[in-house]
């Protein structure tokens, strides 16, 4: 699939990955939507790619909900007559160990809380899934070849602190294998799956953490520095062109090597 | 620039290149990007149509409603009022007309 001339549907897009995403495919001639929750980071987004003369709209959505999740996908097709590459890129974190313990007493002092569980997994497993699903569903009922790509993350193997995130991100992960083989079993042959499961990469999160901690996270990467975005968006950029990428999710890491296989 | 008012905002519709760039006016009277490279293939009546459709669909009107938040606790001097409860067995739900205010 060509990207110019394609259009890009890019959720969190407001800024981060998404944003990087966006920006990239509206400079290679695509034609992107972007859905983020927040307004003023859509507007920001969407005035620079129009500004450096691309093509875009923005849309405020919560991505847990299928109401907004309709809307997004009408919108765009509206806007621009088709949808061709959906990628899945909101996405929250919400850290903490599962219990904690008083140092004194060694019983429990603090649990994980539902919220926090739950926030996660609206956000990053089932926005992922309301998003495939409806684009998905477009494209088909369309007839336009297509890719979805849901972003997991390295993470994926199992991260301390991050038992919701993980959790979430080994699913996404899994998705491509599932809704190809269905894609398979239905004759849906024109519509590819290809997940992108990153490293530490340099988002706003990352680069403004606290730099000792940083430099800890780096020692584990080959490359010795954070995944750009932009590298990520040129990893989506080859799937979308690349037509035997199917089926399976990339990791894009610099060469993260962890011991035994679990993040820190 | 035409322009396009709706759910109280005021849209501004401009061409280039014969593709449609639809701005959104602020409350402090600058303009945010709804959408631009819009439209191309359409006549001039239609893309009007068209840019409206898209307003409507990107910013619905609605009501959100959200609560009753039965943890949320509200204190009013000493009195604390956490309700209502809709789990309590007293609560009731009236879904039946009523004479003086009927539907």
């Amino acid at each position: 699939m060509e990207i110019k001339d394609s259009v890009f549907l890019v959720t969190g897009g407001g800024s981060g990955i998404g944003e990087a995403v966006a920006k990239f495919f509206a400079e290679k001639g695509g034609k992107v939507a972007i859905v983020d929750r927040q307004q003023h980071d859509i507007d920001r987004v969407v005035g620079e790619i129009m500004t450096a003369g691309g093509e875009a709209i923005g849309i405020a959505a919560d991505v847990t909900s299928e109401a907004d999740t309709t809307r997004y996908i009408l919108a765009t097709v509206a806007a621009f007559g088709k949808l061709n590459v959906a990628v899945a890129a909101a996405g929250i974190i919400r850290d903490s160990t599962m219990l904690s313990l008083d140092k004194a007493s060694g019983k429990v002092s603090r649990k994980l809380t539902l919220e926090k569980w739950q926030a996660v997994i609206d956000d990053d497993l089932t926005g992922t899934f309301l998003t495939l699903r409806d684009a998905a569903e477009a494209m088909v009922n369309g007839g336009w070849e297509g890719l979805l790509v849901p972003i997991s993350s390295v993470n994926k193997i199992g991260q301390i602190g991050q038992l919701n995130y993980s959790s979430a991100k080994a699913a996404v992960a899994l998705m491509p294998k599932i809704i190809v083989g269905e894609f398979l079993m239905r004759g849906i042959n024109n519509i590819r799956c290809v997940g992108i499961a990153p490293g530490y990469t340099a988002t706003p999160m990352l680069t403004g953490m606290n730099q000792e901690a940083l430099k800890d996270i780096l020692a584990d990467v080959h490359i010795g520095r954070l995944i750009e975005p932009r590298e990520l968006a040129q990893m989506i950029g080859h799937c979308v062109e690349n037509g035997a990428l199917n089926g399976t999710t990339i990791e894009i890491t610099g060469g993260l090597c962890n011991a035994h296989g679990i993040a820190k | 620039m035409k322009t396009l008012r709706y759910n109280d905002t005021d849209f501004l519709i401009g061409k280039t290149d014969g593709k449609l760039t639809i701005y959104r006016v602020l409350a402090d009277g600058s303009h945010a990007v709804v959408g631009t490279g819009l439209f191309a293939d359409v006549s001039e009546s239609q893309a009007q149509e068209c840019a409206q459709a898209l307003v409507e669909t990107i910013f619905p009107v609605g009501v959100h409603t959200v609560g009753p938040d039965v943890n949320h606790p509200h204190a009013i001097g000493d009195i604390n009022i956490v309700g209502p409860d809709v789990g309590h067995p007293n609560f009731v739900y009236w879904n039946q007309d009523s004479t003086s205010f009927p539907r």
